[in-house]
């Protein structure tokens, strides 16, 4: 069966830019949030230095850290008011048309039934996109409860959902391993989708629009 | 609280052995010391051998002396006196007139080269000298036969090692420090207004067990009491970092003790230990208390660190106002991009639905 592309235009603005802020918050996020668990750079030094190397590094986590809140709460209101690919019904295993397609996902990666690409996301790309968004939740309640120590309002959420400061900066750093984690396995998916399908998936995150697959009759 | 007498503790001028072991702990501490090295200082400092040590008082205020004998801990002030042969202290000492002035003689001849030389207060050198005469003789005269024949000079405050408060311009009496006048002696320079009483107990005790003076900056201050910036200990200085400041005494930063910085503190270019060592035994140093450092333990402080309630020119704050601050107020602008994308975002489905009617115009139905 011959195919023909389609270019289709699936993804808007906003969740363009929110992708992207969120793809660069992390990573600075994640080299940020390393050094301030582990301060190589100034006590190699024998002297120490006189530059707040741990102060820029934290001022970048922190700075980092409004971005990354900023697209997290963009995210989640163009789940429920972006376009069709872009709302939390269309990638979620909870309607039959998402629930097979789930399935198909995984035979599809797993090579055993490859799937025609959809217009949106798999629903276990959407599953682990909810996945994301409730960590990032965590990361953002633990990383501003540990930013505003003395603020009674972020008391109330880090002492009810961890405890303690210190279990907090516990969480805080193990989920950074989420995020390494979903980063590799997130850019090898997407590449090998784009490879393996040609729908133009990498791109589409930048210009929008994606190529679909089209079944049409062969013009005689 | 325990029944016990306060006042006869005080008036007692006996050191016990348990007040002679907190005194030398508390010196080895401050000095640095490992405790495995406290039983040598223990044996030194009851080592039969006493130094003998002249006092000279000059342009002074008889502040060093007094925080040191009547630090709020007898022990402290005790533990010096048996340390110490304090032979000639004009402020202590019984002897006046010209049977002062005995004792000082025979001190000198007695003792020549063997003796500490302690100085407190500037010498004025303008005029001959004659802005402070003691027994008709100018200061200067005074150090200049008493220091030449001492073993080691030690001035004690910031007046004896850099001139102090009278030294401040215009100098009307040419007011200079120790090192200015004396040479060819080691001068260990105990800077303060006044010092603490432990920087120059940890000299005297380092003094008696290594038979030589501790290792010194280029000022002549002994480094364990002098050796780090008071910022770079501070209790404050995490504020500093943050970007948190007392604004004005009384205010809102005052009252959460937040760093001085900004209402003049001057530990950001004064070396003393006192974040560490603290004063009087109540814990307590300027800043704890609420107010700047005044940077008393460098030289010319009344000329360099003036105004005193106005911020230290060029210090460098962390990206600009502090990390969480900055932070703070970009975060804020981050926060209300947001809210503008998502309005703008809001904004353009609703216009194009009232454009275009209820049809959905971004969604084409794909083919599975
Ligand atoms: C992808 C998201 C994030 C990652 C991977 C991440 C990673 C880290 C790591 C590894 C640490 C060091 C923890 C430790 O000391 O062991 C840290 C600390 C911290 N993070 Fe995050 N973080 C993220 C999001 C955030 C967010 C959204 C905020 C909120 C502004 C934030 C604020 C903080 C704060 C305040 C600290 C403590 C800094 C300190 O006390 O010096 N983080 N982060
Ligand atoms: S400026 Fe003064 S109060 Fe602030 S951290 Fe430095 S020494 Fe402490």
């Amino acid at each position: 069966m011959a195919y023909e592309f389609e270019k289709r235009r699936a993804f808007g603005a906003l969740y363009r830019i929110t992708h992207w802020v969120f793809a660069a918050s992390c990573l600075l996020l994640t080299i940020t949030g390393y050094y301030i668990y582990e301060p190589w750079f100034t006590t190699m030094l024998e002297k120490g230095t006189a530059d707040f190397t741990v102060a820029n590094m934290r001022f970048l986590h922190f700075l980092a850290g409004y971005f990354f809140t900023g697209a997290v709460i963009c995210r989640f209101y163009l789940w429920f008011f972006g376009n069709r690919q872009e709302r939390i019904t269309d990638a979620l295993p909870v309607t039959k048309r998402n629930l097979g397609n789930f399935w198909g996902a995984i035979l599809n990666y797993l090579y055993i039934r490859f799937h025609t690409p959809r217009l949106g996301h798999n629903a276990l790309a959407g599953t682990t996109y909810l996945l994301t968004f409730l960590i990032s939740m965590v990361m953002i309640v633990s990383g501003f409860y540990m930013l505003f120590p003395e603020s009674a309002t972020w008391q109330v959420w880090g002492t009810n959902l961890f405890a303690s400061q210190a279990t907090s900066r516990f969480v805080h750093f193990i989920l950074m391993y989420y995020y390494i984690f979903f980063a590799m396995v997130h850019i090898y998916i997407a590449v090998w989708n784009d490879v393996m399908f040609g729908e133009g998936l990498v791109s589409a995150i930048i210009s929008g629009s994606k190529f679909l697959h089209v079944k049409r009759p062969k013009a005689d | 609280m325990n029944g016990h007498d306060d006042t006869r503790e005080f008036a007692d001028m006996r050191l016990t052995r348990r007040s002679f072991i907190k005194g030398c702990t508390m010196a080895a501490a401050a000095l640095g010391l490992a405790d495995s090295m406290i039983p040598q200082l223990v044996a030194a400092a009851t080592a039969p051998r006493r130094p003998p040590v002249v006092w000279l008082h000059f342009q002074e205020c008889t502040g060093c002396s007094e925080s040191l004998l009547r630090a709020s801990h007898p022990d402290l002030g005790r533990l010096i006196l048996d340390l110490i042969s304090l032979d000639y202290h004009e402020t202590v000492m019984a002897a006046a007139g010209h049977q002062a002035e005995e004792v000082l003689h025979d001190t000198i001849n007695k003792h020549d080269g063997k003796f500490i030389c302690v100085v407190e207060g500037a010498i004025p050198t303008k005029d001959g000298g004659i802005y402070c005469k003691i027994g008709g003789r100018t200061a200067m005269d005074i150090l200049a036969e008493v220091a030449p024949r001492s073993a080691a000079v030690v001035a004690i405050g910031s007046c004896a090692a850099f001139g102090g408060i009278q030294a401040a311009r215009p100098n009307p009496t040419g007011a200079v420090g120790v090192r200015d006048l004396v040479h060819g002696k080691p001068i260990l320079n105990i800077p303060g207004c006044p010092p603490n009483p432990v920087a120059f107990l940890g000299t005297v005790l380092h003094y008696l067990t290594f038979s030589r003076l501790p290792a010194t900056d280029n000022l002549g201050r002994p480094l364990f009491a002098y050796g780090r910036k008071i910022h770079d200990h501070c209790e404050r200085r995490a504020h500093f970092d943050e970007g948190r400041f007392a604004e004005q005494f009384g205010g809102e930063g005052h009252r959460q003790s937040y760093c001085l910085y900004k209402v003049g503190c001057k530990g950001p270019a004064t070396y003393s230990n006192c974040p560490a060592v603290r004063f009087n035994d109540v814990n307590q140093w300027p800043v704890s208390a609420g107010h700047g450092c005044i940077g008393c333990t460098e030289p010319a402080f009344w000329d360099t660190m003036t105004p005193f309630y106005e911020r230290l020119p060029e210090i460098k704050l962390p990206v600009g106002q502090g990390t969480v601050t900055t932070a703070e107020s970009v975060g804020r602008k981050i926060m209300g991009v947001t809210a503008a994308a998502i309005g703008l975002h809001a904004a353009a489905g609703v216009t194009r639905r009232l454009l275009k009617g209820t049809a959905k115009t971004d969604e084409i139905r794909e083919e599975e």
